[in-house]
């Protein structure tokens, strides 16, 4: 017994000699999953692969770059909200987290977040090199409440062998239609050429499909899909036109029906069909498809952005950033928060490897970016790209209300004024319940 | 084949018809097993790979060379042991006031603790969480056990069971100058082990399953139980360019569920049969 306490007392007299740690720490709070097998010890962003692999990477490398900070890092099961209101609501929030344009109004309309131009100044980050999409993204009435990071949307993945069989290469390219009318009668080509559908479409369970489809034909049009910060307006001419041009592809049978997103990967991978209109982040798991020998894909991929199909040339498009809650800091973090945003933003570049455009023009302008397979195809959505206004609050519900709702007028569950008229009501509601 | 007392006899039919119950009910469990058995790669085109081989243990490797997956088994081992504790030391000494004691209010207290059981966790959140910052119980271990212990179901079940069991064996031990504390502990707690053990199970696989308060309770990745760990390790798109990950980590979190599943088959088919309420 005598031996047990002495080894106790042993024991807590060495934890209590502990060096003391007088670095300033950081407390990171983050999506993207948790790779620690593959890269908690790794340093080599070049190295680096995925999302995940590329964020731990990065933080572990400033951490090395840093000796006097030390970044603390929280990883969150995606996408984090309900943990950071929860932090906030405890008055316990962390330092830095990642989290989407779109979501920014939530929490710096309430006050919850700080606005971030004092430590872009202190940093050295010039917000004039943010690619347009960006500083829309994290802007604010003229604040920026974020360091954006990138800007991610749709994009045409296109299955160029099967192109080619359908007659739709020029010079090596897929022809990609210029009007509506046009892309109706090159899915019919398609398909009597090919007996596959021309769009792979996950309607299923992937509201975000749906809705980038009606924001982003809308838009090009010229329609204010929000008069104001209370409401939104779809059932218009415009919208009522959009719906119907992807009710037809529907309906004659142009498109995928009944997939959901991991159906319709699959589907493009096992090249069943012409395009898979899907984000960004798919452009890796693809590109190693069209690279790997005996694949459907192998050498038969090309990606592109949202084709204009009426109006202007532009899209709809988020990106995620870095935001500050506010919380009580001492001098030394605040000017740890601004180096960390200098060393995020001098490793823009690094980020672009997942797919995402960079959130900085001079990363776009960057010859490393554009030998990046297929950079140069999709970079024009750094200029295209339009978020949804920085002052519509809830736009991750609001994303998910049309998207139910369009879906519905685009597979004819739904009338299409009726589906329009209760995506507006059911997001009118939403947002009367804002102060 | 022998046929043992009490036990019936299958016709073929009977047995057919079970055997294919069976399997329908184990072929998810085995299907979850091959996937994660396979590399993500194989599986992003066809998930169909996964009935050949070849298999890989890499999935599982990747769980455990996260640092904080043992540690997030801990917690949860902590967690749901000490609701489970807790829960039974609680509802034991209410149903035993419920069943026994005679004391003012005693029908109404009764009451307010079974409307407990009409108020969904969900309704009470943001004050449960509120309070809990107030206290700085927010990523502690009392942060995640306390509110566990508010089991109405559990003082319900107690109580009914102890009704059930003879008061005249009270009044015989009162006579041979037996104390409360020394009849509830020496006569009614051994004579309520079924009970226990069905509502330990019960208590044990709720707090073990429990995903929604650890998740806004522990936001510190330390302090997360296995279910919110796990799901924080996700990637996006883990259903597709993940999903052998995935199903591993499924099984994984699962594996000791099972095991307590093994272990007291016997007490969680008598509570589902109804046979532990007397």
């Amino acid at each position: 017994m005598k031996r047990i306490g002495a080894a106790l007392l042993m024991a807590l007299s060495l934890g209590s000699c502990a060096k003391p740690d007088h670095r300033t720490h950081l407390y990171l709070q983050r999506f993207f999953g948790e790779c620690g097998a593959e890269y908690g010890g790794s340093t080599d962003v070049a190295k680096a692969e995925g999302e995940c692999g590329i964020i731990t990477a990065l933080v572990n490398r400033f951490n090395a770059e840093n000796p006097d900070i030390h970044i603390d890092v929280n990883v969150v099961a995606w996408p984090g909200y309900p943990q950071l209101t929860a932090q906030v609501a405890a008055r316990d929030p962390p330092d830095l987290v990642t989290m989407h344009e779109g979501v920014i109004s939530d929490y710096a309309l309430k006050g919850l977040l700080e606005p971030v131009d004092g430590y872009l100044k202190m940093g050295g980050v010039n917000e004039g090199d943010f690619t347009d999409a960006a500083r829309a993204g994290v802007t604010i009435n003229g604040h920026a409440y974020g360091l954006p990071w990138d800007t991610h949307g749709g994009l045409f993945h296109v299955n160029t062998a099967l192109f080619a069989k359908a007659g739709l290469m020029r010079g090596g390219k897929p022809v990609l239609p210029t009007t509506a009318d046009e892309l109706i009668s090159q899915a019919r080509q398609f398909e009597q050429r090919t007996g596959k559908p021309y769009l792979i479409q996950s309607n299923v369970g992937d509201t975000a499909y749906a809705a980038r489809n009606l924001y982003t034909y809308m838009m090009a049009q010229g329609a204010v899909l929000f008069p104001d910060a209370h409401h939104i307006k779809l059932n218009t001419p415009i919208g009522v036109q959009v719906a119907t041009f992807f009710k037809r592809l529907n309906t004659e049978r142009l498109g995928t029906l009944n997939m959901d997103t991991p159906a319709a990967i699959a589907a493009f991978i096992n090249g069943e069909g012409g395009i898979y209109p899907t984000g960004t982040w798919m452009i890796g798991s693809f590109q190693q498809e069209a690279t790997t020998p005996g694949r459907p894909l192998y050498k038969s991929y090309a990606v592109f952005p949202y084709p204009r199909l009426w109006g202007e040339h532009v899209e709809y498009v988020s990106g995620h950033s870095w935001v500050v809650p506010t919380r009580k800091r001492t001098p030394q973090q605040r000017a740890a928060i601004a180096r960390f945003f200098r060393f995020m933003a001098a490793h823009n570049f690094d980020w672009t490897r997942t797919g995402h455009i960079p959130a900085f023009k001079s990363v776009l302008a960057d010859p490393r970016f554009a030998s990046l397979p297929h950079r140069a195809d999709i970079a024009p959505l750094a200029e295209i790209g339009r978020p949804v206004p920085s002052t519509i609050q809830r736009q991750n519900a609001i994303e998910g209300i049309v998207g139910e709702e369009a879906v519905a007028a685009f597979t004819g569950q739904k009338s299409i004024e009726r589906a329009l008229s209760e995506a507006e009501r059911r997001v009118d509601d939403l947002l009367a319940e804002i102060d | 084949m022998a046929t043992r007392p009490g036990q019936a006899r299958l016709t073929p039919l009977s047995w057919a018809a079970l055997s294919l119950a069976a399997l329908i009910m184990v072929a998810p469990l085995l299907w979850t097993l091959l996937l994660s058995l396979k590399h993500n790669a194989d599986l992003v085109g066809h998930s169909g790979a996964a009935l050949h081989p070849p298999y890989t243990l890499e999935n599982y490797g990747a769980i455990f060379g996260n640092s904080l997956t043992l540690r997030w088994l801990l917690n949860s081992t902590i967690v749901a042991l000490g609701q489970t504790a807790g829960v039974l030391i609680l509802a034991s000494l209410a149903g035993y006031a419920f069943a026994r004691l005679d004391f003012p209010l005693r029908r109404t207290l009764f009451v307010i603790v079974l409307l407990g059981l009409a108020v969904p966790s969900q309704a009470v959140i943001l004050v449960q969480h509120q309070l809990f910052a107030w206290l700085h119980l927010h990523n502690s271990y009392p942060g995640l056990i306390l509110p566990g212990l508010v089991a109405p179901f559990g003082v319900f079940f107690m109580t009914t069971y102890m009704r059930g069991i003879p008061a005249e064996l009270d009044e015989a031990a009162m006579l041979d100058g037996a104390s409360r504390w020394t009849i509830f502990w020496k006569i009614i707690v051994p004579l309520t082990l079924p009970a226990q053990s069905t509502l330990a199970v019960f208590t044990f696989l709720g707090a073990w399953n429990d995903y929604w308060w650890p998740l806004i309770s522990a936001t510190k990745s330390n302090m997360y139980t296995l279910t919110v760990g796990l799901a924080a390790a996700q990637m996006n798109y883990a259903q597709t360019s993940g999903l052998g990950y995935l199903m591993a980590q499924a099984v994984f979190a699962s594996v000791p569920i099972f095991i307590v599943y093994i272990v007291f088959q016997k007490q969680i088919v008598r509570a589902m049969a109804g046979a532990a309420v007397r």
